[in-house]
Order: C-alpha cells, then sequence, then structure tokens
C-alpha cells in the first residue's frame, strides 16, 4: 500500500512534507541553533543570521522555540490519533459481533460523543482534572474515536454479511482465518485514511489547546503556545506568531493529503458512515400475498 | 435530448409509413457521437393497433437503444442519424420538448427491468400511479384513487386496497411489475414496451406478467412491443418477430414463420439451444395430446 | 457404486422470526440425494429452496428434523464438528452471484486456492492441485491473476465453480448457476456441469426455472411455500406432473412453440393454487 500511495504525486508530496516534520519532532532540539529558552535583550529583533527568525518579546530565538516545540505539538498530535484509534476502532468492530445489546449502547455512546463541542469539553475536563498535558490528550483522544468506531463499523458490517466469507466458512474456516485473510483488507486502508485525518485534527485541537493555555506550560514551547504568546506582538515582530501557525496548517494539509492519497488508492471512499444493521443470516424475504 | 437534436443526416430514402399503422419505425440507425460509432443499422416495424411485435437480442444488441429511440429517451450521444420514427402519423423528429411531455403515458408508455427502481422508495405505490393519473387525466384526488384501485385489479393484483397502501419494499418483483403496468396504463396509452420487464422474475411470475401483458392486448387492443434475449418470451406473445443482433435485424417476420422457417442461422441457433437445453426435449408430446 | 447416499433430509424444519413473528420457513421437507446423482431443487422466490441449502450447509439452524452429510449426522453438531466436517471438503457450494461470493481484493487464483490452504495443504500444493480443475472449467491459467472485478460474468461464475471443485466434493450445490448468464456462457457452464456429473460428484441445482436444468438431472424436487409438493424422475415430472404447482411450473416454463396456447390452463392452475 506504500508503494501505491507513493506512485501517487499527492502522496508523494504528503509523505515529503510530513517526513520533514517528523525528523523535526524527532531531532527538533537538536537542530536548534540556541537554546530556546534563554533569554536576551535583543527582544523583537528582526531577521538575521544569528537569529533565523528574529527573536521573540523575551529575546529568546525564535527558530529554535520553534524547533525545540516541534516534538510536543507532533508528539500530542499523534498521542491523540491512537486514543482514538483504540477507544474507537475495537468497540466499532465489536459492535458487529457482540450481540445487539453491546451494538446500540455503543451507538448511542458514540452519537453522544459526536454531539459533544471539542474546546469546550477539553477545556471543562482539563479544568476538572487539573491542567496537564496527558489529561487533554485523553479527552481529546476520546473525542476524536466516533470516526474511528463508524469506519472500522462500516467495514466490518460490509464483511460480516457478505458471501464470501460466508464460502470461506462452507470450506471450513475459522473465525481466525476469515479474519486474517478477507477483514484485514478491508478494514485496514479505512483506519490508514482516518488515521491520517485524525492527526491532522489533533493537531489543530492540540495548537489551539496550548494556545489557550491548556496543556504544556510556559516557557516551555509548543506551536500553539508560541503562537498565542507572540500573538500580541505580531505587528512588531510577525515571525514569532507567523512561523509557528504556518508550520500548523503546512502539516495539517499534509496529513489531509496523506488521507486522500491512501483513500484514492485503496477505493474504499465513502463508505465509512453507516449505521446499518447487519443481515444475520436469514432466508429470503418472502412475498406478500400472491405474486 | 436526442430527438430535438434532429438527425444529422439528410432524411433517407424510406418506404412511407404503412397507413393504419400505430408506430412505423422506418430504417432507423443509431450513432454514438462520442465514439462516432454506429451502432444501430437500420431496423424497420410497424405496429398497427392491438398487434404486438417482439425484439429478441442480446445484451448489447441494440433492441433497448431502439425502444429509447421510440420514447425519445436516448442518451445525450446517441442519436438517430437516419431513418424515422412516426407515432400516430407524427414524425417524432419534430415533436417539441412540450409535445414529448404530452404523448409519453398517454400515446405511448413503457415498463423496463427492475420495476424497484422506478418507484419512490418513501411513498407508498398507490399516490404514485394516482399522480400519473392526476397529471395526465387532470382528475381530483378521489377520483384519482378510485381509477388506481381499478387499474390494481385490471392488472390482477388481489387486494388493491392493500396494495394501495404499501411500499415497494412490501411487494414481491412480480407484483411490482404490476403495479409498473398499472401505472403505464393509466392514461391509456396506444402503445406500450416491455423492454426486458420478465427478465429479472420467476419463472412462473414471468408468465403471468406475459399472460397479463396478452390479456391487456385482448381486451383494451393495446399494441405492444415485447423486448426480450429470450426467443420463447416473445414467441409467447407476439404476432411478429424481429431478432437484432450486434445491431443488425437479421431475422423479421411473422412468428410462426421465424420459429418453423427461420432464415438466418442465429435464428437457427437461438432456436437449436432453446431445443438443446430447454424444457422442449423433455416434452414427449404436445400437450393436446396427453390426456 | 456405494449405496450410501451422499445426503439425507429427514422432516426439515426451518423457522424465521420470533415470537409472533416467527414463520415456518421450511416445512418437514425430506429428501436424499444418492452418491453421483443430480437433483433439480425447483421453487420460485420465497418458496424455501435457497434456505434448504444453507440448512444444509449449517449457515441457518433448523428447528426439526434430521440432516446425514456422506454418513455423518450433523443435526446437532456444534460448530467446531461444522468446521471438521467442512474441511474434509465433502459438501461445497456455488453461489449465484459470484460478484459477491468472490471476495474482491483476492485474485481469482487466491479464491480458488482458499478451500484448500483452509484444509492446510501448503501453498505450492494447493496451486498444484487446483490448477489441475483449470480446463474441467475451461479457464486459461492466466486469468488467475485478475481480481474479480477484472472478469466477465462467466468467467467469474467459472471460477466460482473451480473453488467448489478443488476439494473434490461428494456433493456440490450450485444456486441459480445460469440464471445471471446470457446465452453463450449458460451453454458453456451447462456444458462444464454436464461434465460434472459425468465425473461422478453428487449435484443438486437450485433453480426457478425448471426448463434450465431439465438437461442436468436425473430427479426434480418441487418445494412450495416451504413445503416439497413433488419429487420424481426428470421426465416423469415434466410429463405427468401431479401436484397443481408442478404443473404450473412445467406450463409456464418459455418453450418456443407451445407456451401460448397453454395460457387458459395456466389461468386454471393459478385459480386452483391460490383458492
Amino acid at each position: 500500500m506504500i508503494r501505491r500511495v507513493l506512485s501517487q504525486p499527492t502522496g508523494r508530496i504528503a509523505v515529503g512534507i510530513l517526513s520533514v516534520i517528523a525528523l523535526l519532532a524527532i531531532f527538533g532540539s537538536v537542530l536548534a541553533p540556541q537554546n530556546p529558552l534563554t533569554t536576551s535583550p535583543a527582544q523583537l529583533a528582526p531577521i538575521s543570521a544569528s537569529h533565523w527568525l528574529g527573536t521573540d518579546y523575551l529575546g529568546r530565538d525564535t527558530f529554535s522555540r520553534l524547533l525545540a516545540g516541534s516534538r510536543a505539538s507532533i508528539v500530542g498530535a499523534v498521542e491523540v490519533a491512537v486514543i482514538a484509534l483504540f477507544v474507537g476502532a475495537i468497540p466499532g468492530v465489536l459492535s458487529v459481533y457482540l450481540g445487539r445489546v453491546f451494538e446500540w449502547a455503543t451507538l448511542r455512546l458514540i452519537d453522544t460523543l459526536i454531539s459533544l463541542p471539542f474546546l469546550l469539553v477539553a477545556v471543562a475536563v482539563t479544568a476538572l482534572l487539573g491542567n496537564g498535558i496527558t489529561q487533554a490528550l485523553l479527552v481529546v483522544g476520546v473525542l476524536l474515536a466516533p470516526a474511528f468506531y463508524r469506519v472500522s463499523r462500516a467495514a466490518s458490517l460490509s464483511v460480516a454479511s457478505s458471501q464470501y466469507v460466508e464460502a470461506a466458512q462452507i470450506s471450513g474456516a475459522s473465525p481466525a482465518w476469515v479474519v486474517r485473510r478477507h477483514v484485514w483488507s478491508k478494514v485496514l486502508p479505512p483506519i490508514a485514511v482516518t488515521m491520517a485525518y485524525t492527526v491532522g485534527a489533533g493537531f489543530v485541537v492540540v495548537s489551539s489547546l496550548s494556545f489557550l493555555g491548556i496543556g504544556v506550560e510556559p516557557p516551555a514551547a509548543t506551536w500553539g503556545g508560541l503562537l498565542s504568546s507572540d500573538l500580541s506582538y505580531l505587528a512588531y515582530q510577525p515571525w514569532a506568531p507567523v512561523a509557528p501557525a504556518v508550520l500548523i496548517v503546512v502539516t495539517v494539509w499534509a496529513c489531509n493529503l496523506l488521507a486522500d492519497a491512501i483513500r484514492d488508492v485503496s477505493g474504499q471512499a465513502g463508505r465509512a458512515f453507516s449505521n446499518r444493521r447487519p443481515k444475520r443470516r436469514r432466508p429470503l424475504a418472502l412475498p406478500q400475498g400472491g405474486a | 435530448m436526442a430527438f430535438a437534436a434532429g438527425r444529422e443526416t439528410g432524411s433517407t430514402v424510406a418506404a412511407r409509413p404503412v397507413a393504419g399503422a400505430l408506430l412505423s419505425v422506418r430504417d432507423v440507425h443509431i450513432r454514438d457521437r462520442g465514439t462516432d460509432r454506429e451502432i444501430v443499422h437500420g431496423i424497420s416495424f410497424d405496429l398497427a393497433p392491438g398487434k404486438a411485435v417482439g425484439i429478441v437480442g442480446e445484451s448489447g444488441s441494440g433492441k433497448t437503444l431502439t425502444c429509447r429511440a421510440v420514447l425519445g429517451i436516448l442518451p445525450d450521444q446517441l442519436v438517430v442519424s437516419a431513418g424515422s420514427i412516426t407515432l400516430g402519423g407524427r414524425d417524432l423528429a419534430t415533436l417539441s420538448v412540450k409535445q414529448w411531455t404530452e404523448i409519453r403515458g398517454s400515446t405511448i408508455s413503457a415498463v423496463f427491468q427492475d420495476p424497484a427502481s422506478y418507484l419512490n422508495p418513501s411513498i407508498p405505490v398507490g399516490p404514485q400511479i394516482a399522480e400519473v393519473i392526476r397529471v395526465k387525466k387532470k382528475v381530483g384526488r378521489r377520483e384519482a384513487r378510485d381509477r388506481v384501485l381499478e387499474l390494481l385489479r385490471s392488472v390482477r393484483l388481489r387486494g388493491p386496497e392493500s396494495v394501495y397502501g404499501q411500499y415497494a419494499y412490501e411487494l414481491s418483483g412480480g407484483m411490482l411489475q404490476r403495479v409498473l403496468i398499472a401505472a403505464a396504463i393509466a392514461a391509456d396509452p396506444k402503445v406500450l414496451i416491455a423492454d426486458e420487464a420478465t427478465t429479472a422474475l420467476d419463472v412462473t411470475v414471468q408468465a403471468e406478467i406475459l399472460d397479463l401483458l396478452a390479456e391487456l392486448r385482448e381486451r383494451t387492443g393495446l399494441a405492444l412491443v415485447v423486448v426480450a434475449h429470450d426467443l420463447a418470451v416473445v414467441a409467447q406473445v407476439c404476432d411478429e418477430v424481429l431478432v437484432i443482433r450486434e445491431g443488425d435485424v437479421v431475422e423479421h417476420g411473422t412468428t410462426e414463420d421465424v420459429l418453423y422457417r427461420p432464415q438466418h442461422e442465429y435464428t437457427q441457433l437461438l432456436i437449436a439451444e432453446h431445443e438443446q437445453y430447454g424444457l422442449e426435449r423433455f416434452l414427449d408430446a404436445p400437450r393436446e395430446e396427453r390426456a | 457404486m456405494s449405496a450410501r447416499n451422499v445426503l439425507e433430509v429427514e422432516d426439515l424444519e426451518v423457522h424465521y422470526g420470533l415470537g409472533r413473528r416467527r414463520r415456518r420457513v421450511l416445512d418437514g421437507v425430506s429428501l436424499s440425494v444418492a452418491n453421483g446423482e443430480a437433483v433439480g431443487l425447483i421453487g420460485e422466490t420465497g418458496s424455501g429452496k435457497t434456505t434448504l441449502a444453507r440448512a444444509v450447509l449449517g449457515l441457518v439452524p433448523f428447528s426439526a428434523g434430521r440432516v446425514v452429510i456422506d454418513g455423518q449426522d450433523v443435526s446437532q453438531a456444534k460448530a467446531r464438528q461444522w468446521r471438521a466436517l467442512r474441511r474434509r471438503g465433502v459438501v461445497q457450494y456455488v453461489f449465484q452471484d459470484p460478484l459477491r461470493s468472490l471476495d474482491p481484493d483476492l485474485t481469482a487464483g487466491q479464491s480458488i486456492v482458499e478451500p484448500l490452504l483452509i484444509q492446510g495443504i501448503s501453498s505450492g500444493e494447493a496451486d498444484a492441485r487446483a490448477r489441475a480443475f483449470l480446463d474441467r472449467v475451461r479457464l486459461d491459467p492466466e486469468l488467475l491473476g485478475r481480481l474479480p472485478g477484472e472478469l466477465s460474468g462467466g468467467q467469474r461464475q467459472r471460477v466460482a465453480v473451480a473453488r467448489a471443485l478443488v476439494t473434490e466434493p461428494k456433493l456440490i450445490m450450485l444456486d441459480e448457476p445460469v440464471s445471471a448468464l446470457d446465452s453463450a456462457n449458460r451453454v458453456q457452464v451447462m456444458e462444464i456441469l454436464k461434465g460434472l456429473r459425468q465425473a461422478g460428484v453428487g449435484l443438486v441445482f437450485i433453480s426457478h426455472d425448471l426448463g434450465s436444468v431439465a438437461g442436468l438431472t436425473d430427479r426434480i424436487a418441487v418445494l412450495y411455500q416451504g413445503e416439497l409438493v413433488e419429487v420424481g424422475p426428470t421426465r416423469k415430472i415434466i410429463n405427468a406432473p401431479q401436484h397443481v404447482y408442478t404443473r404450473l411450473l412445467i406450463d409456464s416454463a418459455p418453450t418456443l412453440r407451445s407456451a401460448a396456447a397453454k395460457r387458459a390452463e395456466r389461468e386454471q392452475l393459478r385459480a386452483l393454487l391460490n383458492a
């Protein structure tokens, strides 16, 4: 699948950009030319050789802060997506096999989650649980789970009621065989697509949260945090807030592009949202009255 | 719409329509403007009131396109490139959109394969037929309903009152096709085209629908065009048969001539297949001779 | 030749629905298929013919009756026993619509060898065995690498038949094997099925159209509204049908020359049935 994604120009662009971002996450703080925390009297300095993006209102090197903040932002977004994956996909698949009660219960739970507004809930929960990044990520992860639930449920539904699974069963296939050979290939692509979208969404939410001051405490840097703290000085030193904003936009855009590319090559577009009940093996519908 | 756009070449020299014929198809050629390929290479037949003409051919032979041309519903890129179609004395090429709307349903009507897809699934079937009547005959709601019940009776549906209020999904294939026939004859057309109308039905149900068409023909003088891929289906109902293969009419004659004295080898092949794989092989003696 | 029947069904009852909506789909159906025999199971939509096949295969539970497959009573079998029986490869099934019964993400070759792989046979061996069946279904080996979406309807059907053959079953059930095919493909598949008959495989054809399978069957069983209304040798059923529905079935089959004439008779039989 990776090969096919790379064969698309959108896939190449997306992977290219995201690889750079990933490198930033890993090597960010090492690559920073200056210590991001060191203040200096050169406040709001413009771009120069020693300060590639100038300095912020405390004289700290913007570029270094950006690099240092990469890890927190990126790791945060990925963590959120992973939490959403587990909280969403597992009940999604199980809802098809564990009976009507479980199905109903999870569907209603997911419907409730969808109706909650992200940021308000994240803010409220962190207010309750204390201002820590872990709590915030957990909450956001759970809030983003419904997409995974729906996607994995839809894929499982279509496989569960399919005739090719029955054909395998007629030949004596065990449930494990069916999952390995038939279910996996149908569930993986839509999950991969949703993962890419969710990482992008996770980025936006985490950045928004840190913009609002929730999560990572200053002076530690995150992109959202940088954006918020330097926004007031926009007129004097635009690079400080603009740079993280641009990075956020580009990263999210690349995530969405990647999701599109995966979706295009796996031909699973548009099948994500369905609350259809699986056709348990009933005989054919009988005609009413005379035929 | 293909007809309103007119023909591409000048009218070919063709015999004048037979007097008294309801529908006259004269040397009609149909061309695909997109690929610039001719698909139907000259088909002609006349239909007098109360008569039935059958067209037999495989999928892709052009039989359905001919029906669509007669109904004025050819896809945009297909045109009648030569020949003429006359209905009730009027040349269909000269009709405006308004005139077409007028004659559809009241002069000529049609039923197709897969009846369910021609009905709105969220409205009961009765009101859908009533709508046809109210639009075409300009009568009020109550009278329309009465006429619908009458129509449902005339297509031999049992319990017309309850069928009136049922939804498409509650009715079997055979019942749905009857409902559509009822809708098709609601405005008392003179010609009914049945394009593969029984292809998807069980054999007993198919016989019912074919018998119904024969009965309608006898009772009301309705003229029929029956299109099928099975020669026996056409032979059951029609007086005259055309066999079409890849756009060419390879056989044209009375049913008796075609069945007992087929000229073209393709017709002979169709007959041979029936005799080899059909029920004929097992019937020891003609039914009349058995006690 | 073994006197044992490859399939025995006794007084089978299948219900569907719960409580007030409980309906009997199959009512006391008894049928047996001898080794190497070809039986046609004829009935209209809703008659229960597909349910019967699914009950025999263990896909649908039955509420009463007995099913014996190749000497093994499966009436009380649980999932594990079913799997063990199925892995013996004794019974196979060809679905009506190969577009749905073939995994769209697996190539034709992968679908065909699947039953063998499930049995635990190594992939090389399975491949070799499967290839032996290709010319029985007139399938070009070069098509094996294609996905179902890249094959024609007739080719797909033949892939489905090949898949049913690879475990060398004693009984194959085929649901409407030729209904969805056009004339040319129909003839080809009929020829393939004839070949199977000659090879001594037990066959059950499920169809709504008597005429399409009459040429292949030794016996015909007619199912109407969940009941087996008539069973007998093919020729006898066609020429001397007893039950009203059987007679209607015969009269309804589109024959070239006699169909129009039987209209009055069909109307009479319908009136009798609906009374």
